[in-house]
């Protein structure tokens, strides 16, 4: 399995990540061999099995019920900056 | 005092007959801590005041004769995974270096209910990506045994500072052996519990399928007490197993091994496993055996596909996890930027280490067209068959037993440039993850230049008291002293 650079670049774009060429060659050369033995999957008999097994644990449902947060002051600690009682944001639409 | 060694139950004790507060306790664990981990490196935050009063209140309400909690004063740490209300939870990234959790992981709410006191929080491999504790945006923690050498990972902090003595016992999160690697690589007992039998909830996700959150202690005794603290159905985790959970794992696990049996897989002996590690962990089967186990060789064809269907649905559902770090609402933010592609571009690249990026492209190559019915469908299709053969093995042996690391504790940097060689090192952990069962490092010897060396054992979805009881047995007839000596060590 050979993973190209143009590959790399493209899955970098689905990530949301951004590489320079050198980066890339080196993760196109790690992939390749990291895929390679992923290829070992492939040797394996899984015919007849079933993807998703649900039985495992029964489907459990909580009753639709508001709980009110108590501490909701705490919840704007992590935010960037704030004005007045809004949290400001950059620009995200031009 | 010296708290180097002290065992929970020493502790518990030693409070209850007043031969020590529970200030002179935590005053003196955070001396060592000031002494030692300058050298360790295993905190990326203390909480010394914090602890101190929380420590003076354990100390009213002895005063007071009021009913104490199951971990009453106890000094644990906690991986810098799990939220902790008021107190920054890093997750040993960039990304996350001044995130302060509004609220407490449900372990952290539990051991804080039950009067521990939290010393802090502990380093480790960004996002729990890694098996050496370097991916750490921060810091390489280092092993206590040796200082040369990694403490292992992800939870690299926890082993090292439960090793070092920093706290009566730590917890971290295992996802493919983060728990288990480490206390073998530090000379612990380490426990990957039954995936659902403890929340998740307010662990930062990784692969959200197996993440599961235990314990590291010095003793098969401290880390079931340990267990038995954090265990239990929580409704703010939807995969949070409802029943089936024991107690006492203390009476449980002291009941003997007559008649217990023990499978050896003969695939976890072979090509790429240390010799010393062989034989360290054959001996002990071989102890086992004559305190009165059942042992039997059997095959389990599973170490090299699970290994790739643990990395590609890991990384599958770590792609997934992180892709809601995009510098807008909370975490990183790049300084520059000219729109909002470029915002969550910049943020995610500057913000995630290595090691994170590694891991998100190979899950986004997995889950991309083309590629999902050659990689993930079939890694999920292999997960089924591993809990098939797991299920099939269980049905003849209590437990199964093989080496937790095929290799010994590496130095610091010998692996790096290698991502591939560096998840081989989980080829015996991976699969208890796949399979959602429980299992236990502990030591098993050391090697002959003084490593700590680490047994696994496997066990059938919530046998956790089988586990501690075979380990408990083993522990008693190896007598070892795992207590490094940090004097001197540079």
């Amino acid at each position: 399995m050979i993973v190209t650079k143009k590959e790399v670049a493209y899955i970098a774009g689905l990530a949301n990540l951004m590489f320079d060429d050198v980066e890339i060659e080196t993760m196109a050369d790690e992939f390749s061999k990291i895929l390679n033995h992923f290829d070992n999957i492939s040797k394996e008999d899984l015919s007849g099995i079933e993807m998703y097994s649900f039985a495992d644990e029964p489907l459990r449902l909580r009753p639709d019920k508001a709980v009110p947060f108590e501490e909701a002051g705490a919840l704007y600690e992590n935010t960037k900056s704030m004005q007045d009682t809004a949290i400001k944001i950059p620009k995200v639409v031009d | 005092m010296d708290v180097a060694g002290l065992s929970i139950k020493d502790i518990k004790r030693g409070l209850e007959n007043k031969a020590f507060s529970d200030e002179e306790l935590v005053g003196s664990y955070l001396d060592r801590i000031k002494e030692y981990d300058h050298k360790i490196k295993a905190f990326i935050t203390v909480c010394g005041d914090e602890a101190i009063s929380m420590a003076q209140s354990v100390d009213r309400k002895i005063a007071k004769g009021e009913k104490l909690g199951p971990m009453e004063g106890i000094p644990v740490g906690l991986k810098d995974n799990m939220c902790t209300k008021g107190v920054r939870t890093t997750c040993g990234s960039k990304m996350l270096s001044d995130f302060v959790p509004p609220y407490d992981s449900s372990v952290a709410k539990k051991l804080k209910e039950q009067g521990a006191i939290t010393m802090g929080k502990l380093n480790m491999d960004e996002f729990a990506m890694g098996s050496s504790n370097e991916n750490s945006a921060f810091f390489a923690t280092r092993n206590p045994w040796d200082t040369e050498r990694v403490p292992g990972g992800s939870s690299g902090g926890s082993a090292a500072a439960a090793s070092a003595g920093f706290a009566a016992v730590t917890f971290g999160s295992d996802t493919g052996g983060s728990i288990r690697m480490p206390a073998s690589f530090c000379g612990l007992v380490g426990v990957k519990p039954t995936y659902g039998a403890v929340s998740r909830y307010g662990l930062v996700a990784f692969g959200s399928s197996l993440d599961q959150i235990g314990p590291l202690g010095r003793s098969v005794e401290d880390a079931a007490y340990a267990f038995e603290a954090i265990q239990g159905f929580d409704p703010k985790d939807s995969t949070s197993l409802q029943s089936g959970y024991k107690t006492d794992y203390d009476g449980l696990m002291k009941q003997g091994i007559k008649g217990m049996r023990v499978g050896i897989p003969k695939e976890f002996f072979g090509e790429g496993v240390d010799r010393e590690v062989r034989e360290s962990v054959l001996a002990s089967a071989l102890i086992l055996e004559k305190a009165g186990a059942h042992v039997e060789e059997f095959s389990l064809p599973i170490t090299e596909t699970g290994l790739s269907a643990y990395y590609i649905i890991s990384s599958a559902e770590a792609s997934s996890n992180l892709g809601r770090y995009d510098g807008v609402r909370y975490g990183y933010r790049t300084d520059s930027f000219k729109n909002y592609e470029e915002l969550v571009l910049k943020s995610r690249t500057e913000g995630f280490g290595d090691e994170v990026k590694r891991r998100i492209m190979l899950g986004t190559y997995v889950l991309s067209s083309g590629y999902y019915d050659a990689y993930y469908k079939k890694a999920m299709l292999f997960r089924q068959k591993v809990k098939a053969l797991y299920k099939s093995a269980f049905e003849k042996f209590d437990t199964i037993i093989s080496p937790t690391v095929p290799v010994l504790p590496f130095k610091l940097g010998e692996k790096t440039s290698d991502p591939l060689q560096m998840y081989l090192a989980d080829t015996f952990t991976v699969n208890v993850n796949i399979a959602g069962i429980p299992a236990i490092s502990m030591p098993s010897g050391f090697s002959s230049t003084g490593l700590p060396i680490g047994v696994q054992f496997m066990g059938d979805h919530m046998s956790e008291d089988k586990l501690f009881r075979v380990a408990y047995a083993l522990e008693k007839e190896l007598k070892l002293d795992m207590m490094p000596n940090l004097e001197g060590v540079e």
